[in-house]
């Protein structure tokens, strides 16, 4: 079957354990204020305004979509910034073989590969075919990197198959998730305590919006949550960036790097070195 | 510069004075004997003997057996065996003045983990540390010029660890450092740890060792610029053929291929065994060095190298192809290198007894000097195609040559976090032929943070303030502009 994939980095050391490929899926059930990716989160509607905004006549509509003509782009990102849709005129669709191939002429320069998005879930059949196409044939591990805002009968068919989850953690106050993200948390800490217990869930990752999430007890808070929750799961602190960020939050600096690595000390305080620092 | 300007140029000093006024005495002869066609080609810049003098009375690149020295002293040097760790460094200290190069500088230092650590015990752990820091300094120090060069491995030893430990800590160009790098042989902790400080300073290069094991046997070292030789050998001399100038002499394709390739390959192994002929039996260095009457070098283990750069141009030119990015154009580069071997193979190098008297094949790496022509058989800086194309473009290609290939993989400052990951990368990097892998960060800032697409306008964006805050644009070296070192691709933008 096919999938749609925005795009595919082949060679990334953050997104699991060892050298992975990231394949990032097009669309998203959730808005992040702060996302670093809005061209992901939506499907196209073909409303045209990123054909007209392209200097290099590198897009057009054709087929019942807008074709993209890779020889003739400069990348120089105008038609993301243009689209009000959140979405991007160069996803791709994928047959899983065609996304397989690309995966097995690469297999010995990797560890495995992370599905990451966009929401990746959402695409839960594709990425089971592809999973399932790779294991077969390699000893590639399979990690998850997700948003947690999904459904516990998808997640019992990804535990059946994958090797790890990377799971995003927005806010623990629901008040402040709703804010940044336009949902509450509840099915996401769910979703936390079930993949835990599974022993798979590698991974948490928290980014430090300054104002919104970034207090000391803030910080405490997901740090305790992180040390109870197992012994195993590692927790990433992520400092703000505004780099691609379509938002008012687009306005705010970078995050400070003197407050970060006092945030970063607070959390060793409790979770020692499952706390991974990203600078 | 003629005698006079050397001796009252006030920019020079005392001992590069006196290397320049030995070069300006041996050029007061004329060029070892040439055919006129020969004398063209060197004229036209399609070859190349890198400076070498015209009556060359050393090698140009010595590995002499240092364990050998070890074990036995030199009764030249007046030097006992070493018993200990301060008579191990102190003996090596001294040798180092008496190799010649055509640096003037030694171009290998040894095997130094494996020589030190026979004396490692002899010493408390912190008299080892500080007595291989002195050393360590003192090469630096004493010879002073990048292309001297360190081996290490591939087993991990106390010395070894203690090494990559220090030079981490001094930051210093000098010594290069290679680790001959293999699966079976090296621990991963010694991997892991070349790789962070690999990441850190750019050396040491991994070297395939299994693969150059195969062609030279054990006992070989990396000298220089990435050139494997055999340890109690080295190379007469490096002449170069620059393909991008031969390629631009020919009509087409078909004409360089049948006509004019084997010609100029034919004038390379002339100009080079001209000149290892001379060292032999004019400059008759055998018969007067030191090392050669103590057993420390020997004539059976020498070869010369025939050098070629410029394979990406070349293909360039001729074809329109990019070499990595154009599947056709590996088979174009397949077919111009067994050419060029194929030549090689059919002249009979003189005194190349160390390469089956066949003269070595070498990817050279490069001069500062040259512009707009890639090194070796890399792909251009800047167009390298994504780092397993890379990787697989040029494994291909690294089986041609027996004297030295390599390349430089730059990645992101996220490989730093990573380094299981990018020994998992230089793994399959040996197993698809890479036989010297050298690797770097670009310092940028601007890295994937997690989980995330870094765009390339952001890059740009980020660039561009990154150049307001900070003008003090330390990138001047002309060698930089020249070769677009910082174009070079750095894996984090696809
Ligand atoms: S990518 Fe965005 S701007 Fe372009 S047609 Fe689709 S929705 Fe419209
Ligand atoms: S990045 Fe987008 S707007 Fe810019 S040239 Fe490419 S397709 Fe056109």
């Amino acid at each position: 079957m096919k999938g749609f994939i925005n795009r595919i980095i082949e060679n990334s050391f953050i997104d699991g354990p060892g050298n992975r490929m990231a394949i990032f899926m097009q669309g998203c059930n959730m808005a992040c204020l702060y996302c670093h990716n809005p061209e992901t989160q939506r499907m196209c509607n073909l409303c045209m305004v990123c054909v007209d905004n392209c200097p290099q006549g590198a897009l057009q509509q054709a087929n019942g979509k807008i074709e993209y003509d890779k020889t003739k782009c400069i990348m120089c990102d105008r038609c993301l910034e243009a689209c009000k849709n959140f979405s991007s005129p160069k996803y791709i669709e994928m047959e899983s073989d065609e996304l397989l191939k690309i995966i097995l002429d690469n297999e010995i320069f990797l560890d495995g590969i992370t599905f990451s998005g966009g929401e990746c879930t959402l695409q839960i059949d594709f990425i089971l075919e592809v999973i399932e196409k790779v294991k077969n044939k390699t000893s590639l591990t399979a990690f998850i990197d997700t948003n947690g805002f999904t459904d516990q009968e998808s997640l019992d068919k990804l535990v059946k198959c994958v090797d790890g989850f990377m799971l995003d953690i927005k806010a623990l106050n629901d008040k402040v998730h709703k804010k940044l993200t336009g949902v509450s948390n509840k099915p996401i800490l769910e979703n936390l305590e079930f993949l835990s217990k599974t022993g798979l869930l590698y991974e948490v990752r928290y980014v430090l919006v300054e104002g919104f999430n970034d207090s000391i007890e803030d910080v405490k808070e997901i740090s305790y949550l992180i040390k109870n929750l197992n012994d195993y799961t590692r927790l990433v602190l992520i400092p703000f960036r505004p780099f691609g960020v379509k938002t008012e939050l687009s306005k705010l600096p970078p995050y400070s790097k003197e407050k970060y690595n006092i945030l970063y000390n607070e959390a060793i305080k409790i979770l020692e070195d499952r706390v991974i620092e990203k600078g | 510069m003629n005698v006079f300007e050397i001796i009252s140029n006030t920019n020079i000093d005392y001992k590069e004075k006196k290397h320049l006024l030995a070069q300006a005495a041996e050029n007061t002869l004329s060029y070892v004997n040439l055919s006129v066609k020969t004398e063209k080609h060197l004229k036209k810049g399609i070859l190349c003997d890198i400076f070498e003098g015209h009556a060359p009375y050393r090698p140009r690149y010595i590995l002499p057996d240092y364990e050998k020295y070890m074990e036995n002293g030199s009764q030249y040097l007046g030097i006992e065996p070493p018993n200990d760790l301060y008579d191990a460094v102190n003996a090596l200290m001294v040798i180092y003045q008496f190799v010649p190069s055509i640096t003037g500088y030694p171009v290998y230092v040894g095997q130094l983990d494996y020589i030190l650590e026979k004396y490692i015990d002899t010493v408390s752990e912190n008299e080892a540390r500080k007595l291989i820091k002195m050393l360590l300094i003192n090469i630096e120090k004493t010879l002073p010029d990048a292309f001297v060069h360190m081996n290490i491995g591939p087993k991990e030893t106390k010395a070894g660890r203690i090494i990559l430990e220090i030079e981490r800590e001094l930051k210093k160009a000098v010594p290069n450092i290679s680790l001959k790098y293999s699966k079976q042989e090296t621990s991963n902790e010694f991997a892991k740890l070349a790789a962070e400080v690999a990441l850190e300073i750019g050396k040491p290069y991994f070297v395939n060792h299994e693969e150059i094991k195969n062609i030279l046997g054990e006992n070989y070292g990396v000298a220089s610029c990435y050139n494997t030789l055999k340890i109690g050998g080295g190379s007469y001399t490096l002449v170069r053929l620059n393909l991008k100038k031969a390629a631009l002499e020919a009509k087409d394709y078909n004409d360089f291929i049948e006509k004019v390739l084997p010609n100029v390959v034919d004038s390379l192994c002339e100009v080079i065994n001209a000149r290892a002929k001379f060292i032999v039996e004019e400059a008759k260095f055998f018969e007067t060095s030191f090392l050669s009457k103590e057993g420390l070098i020997d004539i059976n283990n020498f070869t010369s190298m025939a050098g070629i750069f410029g394979l990406y141009e070349c293909i360039e030119v001729l074809t329109g192809l990019k070499l990595g990015h154009d599947e056709e154009a590996i088979k174009y580069a397949d077919e111009i290198l067994s050419k060029i071997k194929f030549v090689i193979d059919s002249i009979e190098g003189y005194g190349c007894y160390g390469t089956d008297g066949k003269i070595g094949f070498h990817a050279q790496s490069g001069i500062d000097s040259d512009i707009d022509v890639t090194a070796g058989v890399r792909i251009k800086i800047g167009s390298e195609p994504s780092i397993y194309n890379q990787i697989k473009t040029e494994g291909a290609l690294h089986k041609y040559f027996n004297t030295g290939v390599s390349d430089i993989y730059v990645f992101d400052k996220t490989a730093k976090t990573n380094i299981d990951g990018v020994l998992k990368i230089v793994d399959a990097a040996m197993k698809s032929g890479i036989k010297v892998f050298a690797m770097n960060t670009s310092d940028s800032e601007l890295i994937r943070i997690t989980g995330y697409l870094v765009k390339r306008s952001d890059v740009e964006k980020y660039n561009r303030g990154e150049a307001l805050r900070e003008d003090t644009v330390k990138l001047g070296a002309e060698s930089i502009k020249n070769n677009k070192t910082l174009d070079r691709r750095v894996r984090e933008v696809e």
